[in-house]
């Protein structure tokens, strides 16, 4: 009798053990880091096509499709290289750009709809090309700048896509970084650059001198979107001059200054006006708090945006791509958690058709979610972030992962993060911030971050961890550090100088050397050499700051175990630093992990090598911070 | 009989004798064959620890040649005259080897007017500033702009063929791949006796510019910065750290081709060539023979110690088996005696039975006088044999403690009184009184008491001289005990034998016992009141008579 009781307990036992594992299922790790089989959706001007980019023997090839998802077919041949890029040019040519990879030859396509026919309209060595209207041809003319006749310099050039013809527009003076053109193509507005001020250029007509506006600092943002619907001397642009978060204005080119402010927020930049090319207006703008917010400027567009909606509450939508009656759109959603999918939305009917999922293999209901959060540094600082609590689990005591962002100057957002997600379906907390010096939050809070690498955007880092430990959120001996390039360059330093509250840390591209991150400014931006030394630091008068925080100057402090994930190509970082640290680091009987791909750069492109990069990352907590 | 005992033991004495003999040999041996070996051992680390020191006394170069002078590549080229000096004093803090310290500021560039060039790729020196060990912290500026004609020959030789080697890589070198450590150690490295210098390594998108600066028709360029750095080490400032004290006595860096002139025939040294810039000198070592043999004695001891504490295990272990023989032995004699002793007691009765029974049957007639007489001996004889079993027989079973007590409640004065009446009828001249004092009953095994009784009686009849047959038994009661006297007026006991009296098979040699005793009687009444829990002692006067005192337990009647 009690025996079989006994027996009923285990039974018991077992069942609620196996159960409650059932609720969180382990998934693979090549499901989170799959590319997506279709990319790059377009619609054409007819709104009769939908085109994507689709892998055809292992490299991207334009495939096209009616509207109703019928008639499927592959309009380019390319097997030694990926399509990089491309756009409808009309309603029956596309023009695509090859890839450059291992060459610096640029090969620019164009190609029918039906990949009948296709020629090549450019093709030059040892050239960089930006489009500087992408997706608009006026009368068969293609605007591209070209860094053809001196390599440290991109003048404007008109390319005709009939007869290939490539006629010099404007030749740049020596220091514009950027050209725009006016609603009906002409060349009207520049950017020139000394590299630490920024200088607005304008003429009345093409036959006209430029004529600098105003010059900014390159601070104060002025970013000019379009050119206002009269067409004349106002535009629209993005602009924090004279205040902090940035709002988007209209203004006057003549006169020099701002004619009004549309809309700002008190809270966030606004990071985007969305402007019409057909309507010739901005029909809305977008800041960022802790998700994108649209503020409408438009009614139609309103209506459009509260359709999409109800169709999909608590969801980031995009609209991609419209056809040029503005009937159809190319919607893309996404997250927290599920990557989304792109689909066909149709204005008259409100109709909403899938077009494919970007990740068909994640199951949104097995993710976790991804909460917005914020913190108080130790000087006061509010500091954004989010955190991510694995799923089944209570959400105390967890084992953390810290990951701090890249740039410096660029936000974490709320969005369908794979590497988080992997990381949370582990049973980790995932923890990132918007350290002082990221963007979007204002100009102070951006500058605040300038040559403090290491110093007070290292403390936002280590505050917040401290925080989450005195919430009982994080278990204070099972703390993991890590990211990529910035985020690298944190977690080594942190390794390096909170050796207590590590108990492990990768860097993955991380910038372990300051001297060689300023080393690694290219010719061809020198003009922002200045301002690098301004946000950065004077390599030659900042030696000792950039001694203190570089972590190649101080592998004696780390302690715990770390891996180390470096492409052999990386223009930031010296692979020969990188492995002066390995050795170094090895020699002290330190715990490495070396991963060392010669082919690649700052990011690996090859999707086998990202996985190894995370099989290793996995073993690495799972050895030190895991739940075993 | 008597020659088989005695040699049976001789023997074994001498297997000891033996032993000892031999462990004794044994020790010696050990203790000449380990001083041997621990001297040869001593030697043999003399030679093989100087590998220990070496890597010791190498350990701040390695530290300085494999990080603090590729620590300069860490600097990509931005190092001037303030962050060198900064450099520069690190190091000085940390090695005191390195005397001095020059920094050569280069640019490269395709401008003609370089210093060394290749190709169209020149390599220039903008400036080569001094650091030396306990200088003010300006350093002495060597050079600066120009044609370097107040650069000392020395250092202009060494930056151009650096500047050389540079050019000599940027020309051969593949930028897809990285640099190969061959690489690394042949063009950015000059390693010469007590000089290192070496020049940072540039990054790969360097290299390439420099590479189409070299080859290519290109409009003057920007200046490339790197830097480049000569140390002056000296050898003699490396600190020596002895790892071993108990094996060298003196270490010293000498050159290379030094041989000690010393000729004390007690001086052994050994030496071992330094590496890299220092490999023109060597670590000389050296200790006196009598160190050594210190050293030697200072190892040997603790074996020493323990062989010795060993050959002292075995001696005691010998000779506890030599005591215990001797104890065996002589329990051999004593049984030996018994047996001899109690064959002769057998015997008498025995031979008296044989005449006995031999008379009868050779008698034609016996007449009725006669017949009892034989009767009578035969009769005695028979219960003599009859007794001296009875002794034996108990003695063993109260020695293996086989018997078991039966307890009764006896009548103390009837008892006594039996058995007095029993041995006047036995030995009519025999006068013995008792006396029994504010005690009646007493539970105890009968039969046990009687036999101590019986023994004790005849043991004072015994030993009394034919005019003093006179015993008086007293029996009282003390708190828990019951006692009983037995108090004769016989020869007494020497002092000198009263500790044997109890033993087994002892015997008093002397005129009252050369007959039918077996020295036993107070042996088994011993065994007795031992078993029944009680003591029994004697006091005695010779000439005068003895007193024995038997205490048992009682359990006095409420």
């Amino acid at each position: 009798m009690l025996r079989l009781k006994y027996f009923c307990l285990i039974v018991w036992i077992v069942v609620a053990g196996c159960s409650r594992q059932d609720t969180v299922r382990q998934i693979s790790l090549e499901d989170f880091f799959t590319d997506p089989v279709k990319t790059s959706y377009l619609i054409s001007p007819d709104g009769k096509h939908i085109s994507y980019l689709q892998s055809y023997k292992s490299k991207l090839n334009i495939f096209i499709q009616s509207a109703d998802g019928k008639k499927v077919s592959r309009i380019t041949n390319e097997i030694d290289r990926d399509v990089s890029y491309y756009f409808w040019a009309n309603n029956n040519e596309l023009i695509y750009l090859k890839d450059k990879t291992n060459s610096d030859r640029v090969h620019l396509w164009v190609v029918s709809k039906d990949g009948k026919t296709s020629r090549e309209v450019l093709s030059e060595d040892n050239i960089r090309l930006k489009f500087i209207n992408p997706t608009r041809i006026w009368n068969d003319e293609l605007l591209i700048s070209l860094n053809k006749r001196d390599s440290t310099v991109f003048d404007a050039y008109r390319l005709n896509i009939r007869d290939n013809k490539l006629v010099l527009a404007v030749q740049n003076p020596g220091n514009i970084t950027n050209w725009y053109t006016d609603q009906e193509g002409k060349l009207r507005m520049a950017i020139s650059s000394d590299g630490t001020n920024e200088t607005l250029l304008y003429r009345d007509s093409e036959s006209d001198d430029f004529r600098p506006v105003i010059t900014n600092n390159f601070k104060t943002l002025l970013a000019p979107i379009s050119f206002s619907g009269d067409n004349k001397e106002t535009i629209y642009a993005l602009s924090n001059q004279g205040r902090d978060k940035t709002a988007l204005i209209e203004f006057d080119c003549k006169k020099g200054r701002e004619k009004r402010e549309i809309f700002s927020s008190a809270v966030a930049d606004v990071i985007d006006g969305v402007h019409s090319v057909r309507r010739k207006t901005v029909l809305y703008a977008i800041y960022e708090t802790w998700k994108k917010q649209r503020y409408y400027l438009d009614a139609e567009k309103k209506a459009v945006f509260a359709d999409l909606e109800k169709k999909f509450p608590d969801t980031e939508l995009t609209i991609v791509d419209r056809d040029s009656s503005l009937k159809k759109f190319i919607v893309r959603t996404y997250t927290d958690k599920t990557p989304g999918a792109h689909y066909l939305y149709t204005l008259s009917d409100h109709k909403i058709v899938k077009l494919s999922d970007i990740n068909p293999l994640l199951k949104e209901d097995e993710m976790c979610e991804m909460k917005p959060i914020s913190y108080k540094s130790r000087d006061g600082l509010e500091i954004n972030g989010y955190l991510t609590i694995p799923k089944g689990t209570n959400g105390l005591d967890l084992p953390m992962v810290v990951l701090p962002h890249g740039g410096p100057s660029s936000r974490v957002s709320w969005e369908f993060n794979p590497e988080v997600q992997f990381l949370a379906n582990r049973g980790y907390a995932v923890f990132q911030m918007n350290f002082r010096g990221s963007t979007g939050y204002g100009k102070e809070f951006w500058t605040a971050g300038f040559k403090k690498w290491g110093t007070d955007m290292q403390n936002d880092i280590t505050d917040g961890v401290k925080w989450l430990i005195d919430e009982n959120i994080a278990d204070p001996e099972r703390i993991a550090i890590y990211g990529s390039s910035f985020g690298g360059y944190s977690a080594l330093h942190g390794l390096c100088f909170q050796p207590k509250l590590y108990a492990c840390g990768a860097s993955y591209s991380g910038l372990i050397n300051l001297f060689t991150y300023m080393k690694s400014t290219p010719p061809y931006v020198k003009p922002s050499l200045e301002m690098y030394y301004e946000m950065v630091g004077d390599p030659e008068r900042d030696a000792d700051y950039f001694r203190a925080v570089s972590p190649v100057f101080h592998t004696d402090k780390i302690q715990v175990p770390v891996l180390i994930a470096q492409g052999g190509k990386d223009p930031r970082v010296n692979v020969n630093g990188t492995n002066q640290f390995v050795k170094e680091l090895k020699k002290r009987q330190v715990p490495v992990s070396y991963l060392l791909k010669d082919e690649e750069r700052h990011t690996f492109k090859n999707q086998a090598n990202r996985r190894e990069f995370y099989r290793k990352l996995e073993e690495l907590l799972a050895n030190n911070i895991g739940n075993n | 009989m008597n020659d088989h005992q005695p040699l049976s033991y001789r023997k074994n004495y001498l297997l000891i004798v033996f032993f000892l003999i031999l462990i004794s040999i044994s020790l010696v041996v050990a203790l000449y064959l380990a001083h041997n070996l621990t001297k040869k051992y001593i030697e043999n680390e003399f030679s093989s620890n100087k590998i220990e020191v070496l890597e010791e006394t190498i350990k701040p170069y390695n530290d300085f040649f494999q990080k603090k002078v590729p620590e300069i590549t860490f600097y990509q080229g931005f190092l001037d005259s303030a962050s060198a000096s900064k450099y520069a004093d690190t190091i000085f803090r940390k090695y005191s080897f390195v005397e001095n310290i020059i920094f050569y500021d280069i640019q490269i560039s395709n401008h003609s007017l370089s210093h060394v060039s290749l190709h169209s790729l020149g390599v220039e020196l903008k400036s080569a500033l001094q650091f030396k060990r306990h200088m003010s912290p300006d350093s002495v500026r060597i050079f600066k702009g120009g044609i370097p004609k107040n650069l000392f020959a020395e250092e202009a030789r060494e930056f151009n063929k650096m500047a050389v080697k540079f050019l000599e890589y940027v020309q051969s070198s593949d930028t897809t791949k990285a640099i190969s450590n061959d690489d690394l150690l042949n063009y950015f490295y000059s390693i010469t006796p007590k000089r290192i210098t070496y020049m940072n390594i540039p990054g790969t998108d360097e290299l390439r510019s420099f590479k189409d600066l070299m080859f290519k028709e290109l409009p003057p360029s920007i200046f490339y910065e790197e830097d480049m750095l000569t140390y002056d080490l000296d050898p003699f400032r490396l600190e020596i750290s002895n790892v071993h004290p108990e094996l060298y006595q003196q270490i010293s860096i000498q050159p290379l081709v030094y041989e000690s002139i010393d000729t004390n025939p007690d001086l052994i040294s050994t030496d071992i060539p330094l590496p890299g810039a220092f490999s023109d000198y060597k670590l000389y070592l050296s200790s006196s023979r009598k160190f050594l043999s210190d050293e030697t004695t200072y190892r040997f001891m603790p074996i020493a110690a323990s062989l010795l504490s060993i050959y002292i295990v075995l001696t005691l272990i010998a000779y506890l088996i030599y005591r215990n023989l001797n104890v065996n032995s002589r329990m051999f004699k004593l049984q030996y005696d018994f047996i001899n002793n109690l064959t002769h007691e057998f015997k008498t009765p025995v031979s008296v039975i044989k005449i006995a029974g031999n008379n009868i049957r050779s008698a034609t007639i016996l007449t009725d006088k006669q017949r009892t007489h034989y009767g009578k001996i035969l009769d005695e004889e028979a219960d003599k044999l009859n007794g001296l079993m009875n002794k034996l027989l108990s003695f063993t079973q109260i020695e293996n403690k086989s018997i078991q007590i039966k307890n009764e409640n006896i009548i103390l004065a009837e008892f006594v009184q039996r058995l007095i009446n029993a041995y006047q009828i036995k030995y009519p001249d025999f006068n013995i009184s008792f006396e029994l004092l504010d005690i009646r009953f007493f539970e105890t095994d009968p039969v046990l008491l009687g036999s101590i009784f019986d023994n004790l009686i005849e043991n004072a009849y015994k030993y009394s001289p034919d005019d003093r047959r006179d015993l008086l038994i007293r029996i009282s009661s003390e708190k828990k005990l019951i006692i009983f006297r037995f108090i004769d007026k016989g020869i007494g006991i020497p002092d000198s034998e009263i500790s044997n009296i109890f033993k087994k098979f002892y015997r008093i040699q002397n005129q009252y016992n050369q007959t039918g005793s077996v020295g036993i009687g107070l042996a088994f009444c011993k065994e007795l009141v031992n078993f029944m829990g009680g003591k029994i002692s004697v006091k005695s006067k010779l000439d005068k008579g003895s007193e024995f005192r038997i205490e048992l337990p009682y359990e006095p009647e409420n």
